[in-house]
């Protein structure tokens, strides 16, 4: 039953933590309601995307449909990183935008689309890992395991809830200024996190040459193999064994976003 | 152009994979109720290689390697198989990420 409750927390906090540091953004940012609508709407459709693709990964019996499913979960991590990257980035100007008051018109454009930027980014956070969550209770459900699953569901659900609401909390009490560079440093350690589980689905499927692998080897240091070193995996992107075009592609990635990030600054 | 480059070059890496697969040694595991057997995949070092993976259940069971970079979710009572890169020799840890407490072993490659 604990590890019920470990897995479901885990595989629904990532969905759970975006949603919490969008929603303090937007409680902090936009009065219409619009932005936490759409971010409602964004987590509903991503809950029936989960369970579509939860049951498609279940309901895959040859290689080739498996084949297709892997090529699809790879691309939407590529594109939620994106996505991820390309909000914060509009988040910092449309943030900027707001406080000075300035251009109302000229913005309502924009909040449009950073808007469906919004409902997308969470029904994809939600998806991505909502179909482990349903296979995983799904395999609760057939070894009739009831107690476990709904214990695991219930407590695990709340807990990740919980987690992000304080950490949205926590957020909200900072000055706005803060609270814009941290929901976005932390949103994009999360899309870099993404891009690291992307490129280790394609270098281990053979589309992406490791060019040197392993680069180094901290596993003495920090394990990524055990629970706890899996989990601060899984939201930094931090590898024991990272591959040379891995590391290259995260510098890169780093780079990019500063780029971007000095420009919204400028611009 | 380079959309038709790029699909002859996927296709060609399918054709390959497909006609490789044949002559290529395949290992069985075995995940049942969270554990994992055997617990340690003896390997061929430097060749490609298979493994059959089965989850017995009950329960879903996730194979997970991130120093293999692979991961593969299963449903109880699925099979399916996993092509593996040529290894060095040394070891490689795997594990079951649905219960990261009991499932875990590795792959020897010699």
């Amino acid at each position: 039953m604990g590890n019920a409750f470990f897995v479901v927390w885990r595989e629904s906090l990532e969905a759970f933590l975006i949603a919490g540091i969008l929603y303090a953004w937007l409680q902090a940012n936009d009065d219409s309601g619009k932005g936490k609508r759409a971010l409602f709407g964004g987590l509903a459709a991503g809950a029936g995307l989960a369970v579509l693709l939860g049951w498609a990964l279940l309901s895959v019996q040859d290689e080739l449909t498996g084949e297709a499913l892997e090529i699809f979960q790879t691309a939407t991590l590529f594109v939620a990183a994106g996505l991820i990257t390309q909000m914060v980035l509009w988040m910092r100007k449309h943030g900027r935008q707001m406080k000075a008051r300035l251009h109302a018109d000229l913005a309502a454009a924009a909040e449009k689309s950073g808007y469906l930027g919004v409902a997308v980014v969470a029904a994809l956070a939600v998806a991505r890992e909502g179909a482990e969550t349903v296979i995983f209770l799904y395999g609760l459900a057939q070894g009739g395991e009831m107690s476990a699953l709904a214990f695991g569901t219930v407590t695990g659900f709340t807990a990740a809830g919980f987690t992000a609401w304080l950490a949205a909390k926590s957020l909200a009490k900072l000055n706005i200024g803060l609270l814009l560079r941290l929901s976005s440093i932390l949103l994009l350690i999360l899309a870099s996190a993404l891009l690291m589980s992307a490129l280790d689905r394609l270098i281990g499927a053979g589309y992406l040459p490791p060019l040197l692998d392993p680069l180094w080897d901290t596993s003495s240091l920090l394990d990524d193999t055990t629970k706890g070193g899996k989990l601060i995996a899984d939201f930094s992107g931090y590898r024991a064994r990272p591959a040379l075009s891995e590391l290259l592609i995260w510098a890169g990635y780093w780079g990019l976003v500063i780029v971007g990030w000095r420009k919204t600054h400028h611009g | 152009m380079k959309n038709a480059l790029l699909s002859a070059v996927f296709g060609l890496f399918l054709v390959s994979t497909a006609t490789m697969a044949d002559d290529m040694p395949t290992f069985k595991v075995l995940m049942k109720d969270g554990r994992i057997q055997p617990d340690a995949v003896e390997v061929p070092a430097n060749t490609r290689f298979r493994l059959e993976i089965k989850n017995e259940g009950p329960g879903a069971a996730e194979f997970e390697s991130l120093e293999l970079k692979k991961e593969l979710v299963l449903a109880p009572g699925v099979t399916r198989t996993m092509v593996f890169f040529p290894l060095k020799p040394g070891t490689y840890k795997f594990f079951d990420d649905f219960h990261p407490e009991t499932g875990q072993a590795k792959i020897v490659a010699k």
